[in-house]
């Protein structure tokens, strides 16, 4: 439970330090690594304490409920792939393709509420963000992910034995 | 590290075409000359329901709040998406109560905020204050 608290609010404090630079951000990043590190049980907490902390830090709205489905999403997408990818770039590419369609998945999602017209003009509107989002994370990931899951493998094997999993190891079909 | 280094700088030029690209197709399009506008503001606590015209060779909103600032009494805020209205008619919209300025172009309402909103000759913006 200390394992999933922190973590989470090391996203949320990842997030807000570079809130100052639109659409980029460290969340994506920290969830695939917390996937390939700890394993898809404690993932899906983390994301479920990180998207109820937003909901603590900006307030209800439907954007947070669109929280609850994309960050625990790329925890599944992450954890299914896990198995066939072999290299950081194939993580890199999971995490530039996420950024891209974020914008997209949001605009489905209000226009549930808001209706059709809304969404499409909210997904083209965004577009630009949704490339920055994509290419930083791309870049992110690329860069910083075999460290990140380095190190958070070596505290993991420190660390007293879990209850949830044990996670799916560093990548164990990976080159570290 | 080299290698990583070039995809990078690849998905950089990559981000940069797409986003001209963007711009070219979708980026707001400005009518050159001098145009007459017309501008409303609506704050419906206050009973203020005032409307102004201009002759401006402004290209886009923004401009034209600038320059009429004190007589629209506007206050602007630069955020990281780009400019928003926080008051008209210096009244400033009470963010703890909701309050924001809903804009319409010709009484639809407006799809971008104000440095992407391009003037067209007799058209109207319309500022109303209303709660989320």
């Amino acid at each position: 439970m200390v394992i999933i608290a922190l973590l989470s609010a090391c996203v949320t404090a990842g997030k807000m330090a570079l809130s100052f630079i639109p659409n980029v951000h460290i969340v994506a990043l920290l969830f695939i690594v917390y996937t390939v590190a700890l394993g898809t049980k404690r993932s899906l907490l983390i994301a479920l304490v990180f998207a109820t902390t937003e909901v603590l830090l900006y307030g209800f709205a439907t954007w947070v409920l669109g929280y609850y489905v994309i960050w625990p999403s790329l925890v599944l997408v992450t954890a299914a792939l896990d198995k066939v990818i072999e290299t950081e770039y194939g993580y890199a590419i999971i995490s530039g393709i996420f950024g891209l369609t974020f914008g997209l998945f949001f605009a489905v999602f209000e226009s549930l509420f808001y209706g059709v017209a809304y969404g499409v003009t909210y997904w083209i509107r965004g577009i630009p963000f949704d490339i920055v989002h994509g290419v930083s994370n791309f870049v992110m990931v690329l860069v910083l992910f075999k460290p990140l899951v380095q190190v958070l493998s070596k505290l993991d094997d420190r660390a007293p034995s879990n209850e949830l999993d044990a996670g799916n190891g560093p990548a164990e079909n990976m080159r570290l | 590290m080299g290698k990583k280094l070039g995809v990078i700088l690849f998905v950089l030029v990559i981000a940069a075409v797409l986003i001209t690209g963007y711009q070219a197709i979708w980026g707001p399009e400005a009518t050159p000359g001098t145009k007459e506008v017309s501008i409303e503001v609506v704050i419906p606590k206050e009973d203020v329901n005032e409307s102004w015209s201009f002759q401006t060779d402004a290209d886009f909103l923004k401009d034209l709040l600038m320059e009429e600032e004190e007589t629209l009494g506007v206050m602007l805020e630069t955020t990281d998406f780009g400019s928003m209205v926080v008051g008209m008619n210096n009244y400033r919209a009470n963010e703890s109560q909701n309050e924001f300025f809903h804009i319409s172009v010709n009484g639809a309402e407006a799809e971008t905020g104000v440095d992407e909103i391009p003037l067209t000759d007799d058209a109207t913006y319309a500022f109303e204050l209303r709660e989320w």
